[in-house]
């Protein structure tokens, strides 16, 4: 409700012959409601006769401002009640569902929530947030165990790849650790025949269960794979700024034109390195931040989120 | 059909004058009360949703766009009174290309319309300090579009209270590899002033004098100071032996006066500044608000680079010619509260880590 219905009259008859019937003139005293208080650069006109009137003005301002500051404290006053009220309501609703859709760490159950999907995505990204920094074990712990949940999550959905950014990267000071929580995890989701895994970063070397063989022993633990990708912050912004020195060297050397970097090329090289387009990005956060998440990356992928989640 | 009547006897009263007075005014409390907090200072739209309001309204699609402009004029009131210094927006992606032919038309026509009646308020946009610049792949557009877009641009360059970034066409990949391409192309054609007073080629001759008798010495002087056509020294290449030939080809030619050594800036010295300052966006402050209408949970290759770290990110359900004050408000509402949260959350940090 911007603009009034005279005005969006005459700009759409005007429209309609391209703009012809007025002309700039008229244009601008039509808009001219719409137009914000000019600078003060351009009503710098102080004359000593209109003191008076500028007083008056003052005080109009000031009650104007008095009003406005009132008004926006009720705004937010109400604002952060309705929030609250809605944080409460989320949490409610989402205890119900976390308790009446559990899982039992049953991989069929999983299984028959996701049959009646008719496309699964083939890389799933999450987004976690280490909690209480400083005091470092509980955190960690924390963040270990969700990533070890979610990993199984996928093993039971039968989503094949699963990338987990963090930004501090203190998931990957800890590979073999969260590789052991994972596939303990899988264990007691599946039983003895749980899928092979392998948990690897970039610049970090892979590491491949060792289970493995044992579960192709038993014969179909082989068709399962669920390979797990370590990400950190130093993987968005600073993956792109290393390329971009690498192929400054490459240039400086000239074994690489300027003109020869294309979209392909750049595609190419942080596919390579960090990963590939994911289908799906998972927040956890109650509000959509990207935290620094690789941004080359998120390009298509679909971005999932609970309102006023935590935790 | 009385739904029909209703709806026909609410649009009456809303468009009298006096209800119109009336939302004006509250209009104007709304964003006062608003400037009282804190403001973003570089918002960013997704336009969508024109073409899916056209189709459920049972229009024209251009009809959609068209409507869909009258709703940007209307946000960018609102963003600009409320002390929005940047507002960018999602014109036209690359991707559009392959939509049908008239409606691309329909689109450059639009975009070129509305550029045309802009140049020709040159003053009133001088008066307020607003600029208007297009950002994306130039080269895809057609000439007489491109001249247009470029007279708005030179004829509103100086002006910098109020910024519109019209993204026409765009793609946020190709944002990122042009300013990866720019970077290289700034670190490979200007010199590092070089501005030391040891002169490399005596160096050199004195070194070669030397060779004949001391080799151990010569060895150590070489680690020492790496010579200059390479940079780095911990580079997969193996740059130690490539600076050894280097050196050996440089010095026979060290007998003429001039050995041409370019040198050129330090490519470890790149940071993720350096490439923001090849941004299109360079210059303007970092990306507050990114919103995008009708529901669609992706970012589609907008402000990627821009808008990953710390934006706070919107997805609201409505379709963008439906988009107004009163579906803006909330968003900035939501957002102040957000930026106060964090506020709060700052200080108790630095505590804790005290």
């Amino acid at each position: 409700m911007a603009f009034s219905k005279r005005y969006l009259e005459t700009y759409r008859r005007d429209e309609m012959v391209g703009h012809k019937l007025l002309t700039p003139e008229e244009r601008v005293r039509l808009l001219k409601p719409y137009l914000p208080s000019p600078p003060p650069r351009a009503s710098k006109r102080a004359d000593s006769k209109t003191r008076e009137k500028k007083l008056r003005l003052g005080l109009r301002h000031f009650l104007k401002k008095q009003l406005y500051l009132l008004i926006y404290s009720i705004i937010h006053t109400v604002f952060s009640l309705y929030m609250k009220i809605r944080q409460a309501y989320h949490a409610v609703t989402n205890r119900f569902n976390s308790i009446y859709y559990h899982h039992h760490r049953t991989p069929e159950l999983i299984q028959g929530d996701v049959k009646g999907l008719t496309r699964l995505p083939d890389h799933i990204s999450v987004i976690l947030t280490l909690e209480d920094e400083g005091r470092g074990g509980a955190g960690l712990e924390r963040l270990i165990n969700e990533a070890a949940d979610i990993a199984a999550w996928c093993a039971s959905a039968g989503i094949p790849m699963l990338s987990i950014y963090e930004k501090t990267g203190i998931l990957k000071g800890y590979v073999p650790e969260t590789h052991r929580a994972v596939s303990q995890k899988l264990a007691a989701y599946f039983g003895p025949q749980f899928p092979s895994l392998s948990v690897e970063g970039p610049h970090i070397p892979v590491i491949e269960s060792h289970v493995s063989s044992r579960a192709g022993q038993a014969g179909d633990g082989s068709s399962k794979h669920l390979s797990i990708l370590l990400l950190s912050a130093e993987d968005g912004r600073d993956s792109i700024v290393d390329l971009t020195k690498t192929l400054t060297e490459m240039s400086q050397r000239f074994k690489v034109a300027p003109a020869d970097i294309c979209i392909e090329v750049v595609d190419t090289e942080l596919r390579e390195i960090v990963m590939g387009e994911p289908d799906l990005l998972v927040l956890f956060s109650p509000h959509v931040e990207l935290a620094g998440y690789p941004p080359w990356q998120v390009r298509l992928t679909e971005i999932f989120h609970v309102q006023d989640n935590r935790g | 059909m009385s739904d029909l009547y209703l709806s026909r006897v609410r649009n009456w009263f809303l468009s009298s004058p006096p209800a119109e007075w009336v939302l004006s005014q509250l209009h104007e409390v709304f964003i006062g009360s608003l400037k009282q907090g804190p403001i973003p200072r570089h918002v960013a739209f997704i336009m969508d949703g024109n073409r899916r309001y056209a189709k459920s309204h049972k229009i024209e699609t251009i009809e959609g766009h068209h409507l869909g402009f009258e709703a940007l004029a209307g946000m960018l009131e609102v963003c600009f009174k409320c002390g929005v210094e940047v507002v960018t927006i999602y014109a036209f992606s690359v991707e559009n290309f392959n939509r049908p032919q008239y409606e691309v038309d329909g689109l450059m026509q639009l975009a070129k319309l509305k550029m045309e009646q802009l140049v020709q308020h040159g003053s009133l946009l001088e008066r307020y300090g607003a600029g208007v610049r297009v950002l994306g792949q130039r080269e895809l557009l057609s000439p007489d579009v491109l001249e247009v877009f470029d007279r708005v641009a030179r004829l509103t360059k100086d002006n910098n209270n109020h910024i519109l970034n019209i993204c026409f066409p765009y793609t946020s990949r190709a944002e990122i590899t042009s300013a990866v391409r720019s970077t290289i192309e700034e670190y490979t054609t200007t010199p590092r002033p070089h501005n030391t007073p040891f002169s490399q080629s005596r160096i050199a001759q004195k070194i070669q004098a030397k060779q004949g008798n001391k080799t151990e010495s010569l060895s150590s002087v070489r680690e020492a100071s790496p010579p200059p056509p390479s940079p780095r020294s911990d580079d997969p290449d193996g740059s130690v032996s490539s600076s050894a030939t280097l050196y050996q080809e440089d010095s026979p030619k060290s007998g003429t006066p001039t050995p041409q050594v370019t040198i050129y800036p330090n490519a470890e010295n790149i940071t993720a500044e350096t490439i923001d300052s090849h941004m299109y966006t360079a210059g303007c402050p970092p990306l507050d608000l990114y919103i995008r209408t009708s529901g669609v949970e992706r970012l589609s290759d907008f402000m990627l680079w821009q808008c990953h770290q710390d934006t706070q990110i919107f997805f609201l359900k409505c379709l963008w010619p439906e988009f107004g004050l009163w579906d803006f408000l909330p968003v900035l509402v939501e957002w102040q509260w957000r930026q106060k949260q964090k506020e709060r959350e700052k200080p108790s940090q630095r505590v804790k880590q005290a």
